[in-house]
């Protein structure tokens, strides 16, 4: 065969990642399983005279599936027509925990598939006093059994040369047992061709994705006329393994009893009803400070480069549409997606290294009993402090929820946390209309952003109880997990993550980022008629005495009003009109729908101020900041930017769904447009409820 | 023979068998995350306020976080 496909199996925390990081050399690339978004690892090994193809399958305790990802293993496993079908399986083991293993193993086995079993991480077998026959565990396995440590490589050279090891022949110690063996020979009829466990694998699931749909009501028929479901069935076989397991291996391992472990030690703190709770805390504050401060440098780096990168195109290029294009368009474009990878980046240093030392199934731990009555999980608290940062990732790690109604209800209320587009605007408004005093010796400005913060946790909490009430399963909310020994990182994987999401985010949520302010680009820069034409000398007629600098600005604030993008501003305004706003804020509030981001750029192209305004920058600040006092809504007569306005402007803000890419990403992840739509109406709606009431209240 | 009880009751630090787990709305992953019969473990770690409790399972020594609900569940032969 050409290129032998070996997939790699095994229980989470055995380093399975590790090993695939040595086996492929980092020869790999990481993309999805067509039509689901789990996460599918996949790379190449030369070796032994030919070209390996390697696959990472998500870690998985067992065949049956409870969430998304373990449900992807199967059908790689069982689906005949599985395009990734493995030539062999890698069953990962670790020494601490063989027996799981090994019952993955066998479920492989027995489904007919070709595998070997690798114990891996096993400098742990002597640390932890475990004594491991291995002789005697292969004939118990009927195959090679390898040994391996990922982190320095021992052993992989060996385990390499065995990939085209062809297993003995393998007979099941899984029996059917008597009770429901009428049911399975039943089933049986309707897979001919394939053996009696596998039969018993599709009775014994839900639903299984890859039958026709009479196949699978067909088993349902039979699941309900002996009286059986799923769990009954799964349970038996369970307990049936574990028991012939437990036997088998008394003879093969055996442990010293174990000494006072470290991992115990740092739990007794980490997991203190008290201080656990303080440090995770202290955490989640160092995490901020490192989104914020750390990311400020590397923000402005990137986006001084853009400007002058785009100012060179300018000034060597004959001007015209298509270079203004390049240079407004697409160049800006393209800045505005890579100034946020210093903030995601850091944000999944911080996510990484919490995984891969063990300590966020610890955050999970402390968490659950929070957000449980909310409809939520423990394991909901790593995309909601995600989406502090970005709602993009954010979405995305909801994934290993297994509750499928509790990943939903995580990812439609994600995007509520504030997240760090909207901190340009609440800066900009906060500065316009909260007053620079103090209360009680705090600065209320400040006050009034970490308000926001909180509304934004708020608006996400009581969505979530009310999606919680609406939405119905049949499946019980349910939490199990594991709490992994602390482990040091092990760098080159949190290096691999870390770049994986960033570049995702560049290339994926990029794209539509980039495709949006190259429509924004053309309303803005096209205009019907004369005056947008014309918009030069009708602005120097009016203006005789105005410099150069200053004609240029009023000029292109001309062009804007009279350009496509201007003249829908004044179509929305009706419907801006009752939350206190003017067109002008109205075009700020549609080009916020590919991203809020953009609502600084555009205030700052409609206040003609030119638009490389960088409110990082103080004198840039100034000017936005007193050009938008300054400016008078031509509706009411009274400044643009007052109490009710600005109060009304921020909490539109901070509940409307207005960006592309996090609706993209959740289309993406629920499969459904169905709740994308939903959530989007939900956001926007309340965000214009709350903007009219507080306008209306407070003018 | 003390009175079977169930693993909500424990508290931290103490021991015990598991008898039995007495749902069918159980998943399959308890089993298969070692919560079998006959199984020793060992109360780890309670989070406040009814939160989840952590157990130790002995043979493995692996430490695994389940809800007081679900443990309410798992009959146990306290020791």
């Amino acid at each position: 065969m050409n290129n032998p496909i070996i997939a790699l199996l095994g229980n989470p925390n055995v380093g399975k990642t590790s090993l695939f990081n040595r086996i492929t050399k980092l020869n790999q690339k990481v993309g999805n399983y067509p039509g689901i978004t789990v996460e599918k690892r996949e790379g190449s090994l030369t070796a032994n005279n030919k070209t390996y193809k390697i696959i990472d399958l998500p870690g998985t305790y067992t065949l049956f599936p409870n969430s998304l990802d373990e449900e992807v293993v199967f059908n790689i496993l069982v689906d005949q027509k599985n395009k990734f079908k493995p030539n062999l399986i890698v069953v990962v083991g670790e020494p601490s925990n063989l027996k799981r293993s090994i019952i993955l193993y066998q479920q492989a086995r027995e489904l007919g598939l070709p595998a070997i079993f690798v114990i891996n991480m096993i400098d742990e077998a002597k640390t932890k006093g475990i004594q491991i026959d291995i002789p005697k565990l292969e004939v118990l396995l009927k195959t090679k059994v390898y040994q391996t440590n990922a982190r320095t490589g021992a052993g992989i050279d060996k385990l390499i040369a065995a990939f085209d090891a062809v297993p003995p022949l393998y007979i099941g110690n899984f029996d059917i047992p008597a009770d429901y063996a009428l049911a399975v020979g039943e089933a049986k009829k309707l897979f001919p061709l394939e053996n009696e466990y596998s039969t018993w694998q599709y009775l014994a699931k839900g639903n299984v994705e890859f039958l026709s749909d009479e196949k699978n009501a067909a088993l349902e028929d039979i699941r309900k006329n002996h009286k059986l479901t799923p769990q009954i069935l799964q349970k038996q076989e369970s307990v049936q393994r574990n028991k012939n397991l437990e036997q088998a291996l008394s003879t093969i391992v055996s442990k010293d009893i174990d000494s006072k472990s470290v991992t115990n030690g740092i739990d007794k703190i980490l997991l203190h009803p008290i201080l656990g709770y303080l440090i995770f805390f202290g955490v989640l504050f160092l995490i901020f400070q490192g989104i914020y401060n750390w990311s400020g440098p590397a923000m402005d780096f990137i986006d001084t480069q853009f400007a002058d990168l785009a100012a060179y195109v300018q000034s060597t290029l004959p001007a015209g549409p298509l270079p203004d294009l390049l240079s407004n368009g697409i160049i800006k474009g393209i800045g505005g997606i890579v100034i946020f990878v210093p903030q995601i980046v850091i944000l999944y240093i911080f996510i990484s290294l919490m995984e891969e030392t063990g300590y966020m199934s610890r955050v999970v731990f402390l968490m659950d009993r929070w957000l449980r009555p909310f409809g939520l999980n423990g394991k909901s608290v790593i995309p909601l402090i995600s989406g502090v940062a970005c709602a993009v990732p954010a979405v995305m790690s909801a994934r290993n929820i297994e509750n499928s109604k509790e990943r939903l209800v995580t990812m439609l209320v994600t995007p509520f946390m504030t997240c760090s587009a909207r901190l340009p605007i609440y800066i900009v408004i906060i500065g316009l209309v909260i007053p620079d005093t103090k209360f009680l010796g705090f600065n209320i400005q400040g006050m009034i952003l970490f308000a926001l913060y909180i509304l934004g946790i708020l608006a996400a909490l009581g969505s979530a109880w009310l999606l919680n009430k609406i939405i119905k399963t049949k499946h019980k909310s349910f939490l199990i997990f594991e709490l992994p020994t602390y482990k040091f990182p092990d760098w080159k994987n949190l290096f691999l993550n870390v770049w994986d999401k960033s570049s995702s985010f560049v290339f994926g949520a990029g794209k539509i980022i980039l495709a949006i302010s190259v429509i924004l680009w053309a309303l803005g820069s096209f205009g019907p008629g004369d005056k947008f034409n014309n918009a030069e000398e009708i602005v120097k007629q009016n203006n005789p005495t105005l410099s150069d600098e200053d004609l240029d600005h009023e000029i292109s604030s001309y062009k804007v009003e009279h350009s496509y993008l201007g003249y829908l501003g004044m179509v929305i305004e009706p419907i801006v009109e009752p939350l206190g706003y003017d067109w002008k804020m109205g075009i700020g509030l549609i080009s916020s729908f590919a991203a809020r981001e953009v609502f600084v750029g555009t205030m700052a192209t409609v206040y003609s101020i030119g638009d490389d305004a960088d409110i990082e920058d103080d004198a840039s600040k100034r000017t936005i900041l007193s050009k938008m006092k300054a400016e008078v809504n031509r509706n009411t007569g009274l400044p643009a930017y007052n109490l009710a306005s600005g109060v009304s402007l921020l909490l539109f803000y901070a509940f409307a769904m207005q960006c592309m890419s996090t609706i993209a990403i959740v289309k993406k992840e629920t499969a459904s447009w169905k709740w994308t739509l939903i959530q989007v109406g939900f956001m926007t709606g309340l965000a214009y409820i709350a903007a009219l009431i507080a306008y209306q209240a407070l003018k | 023979m003390r009175d079977k009880s169930s693993l909500d009751k424990l508290k931290k630090g103490q021991r015990a068998i598991i008898v039995d787990l007495n749902s069918n709305d159980i998943p399959a992953k308890f089993y298969e995350m070692g919560f079998l019969p006959g199984t020793e473990i060992e109360v780890k770690h309670i989070a406040p306020l009814n939160g989840p409790i952590c157990l130790n399972i002995i043979a493995s020594n692996s430490l695994i976080a389940i809800r007081k609900s679900e443990a309410k569940v798992i009959i146990i032969d306290p020791k």
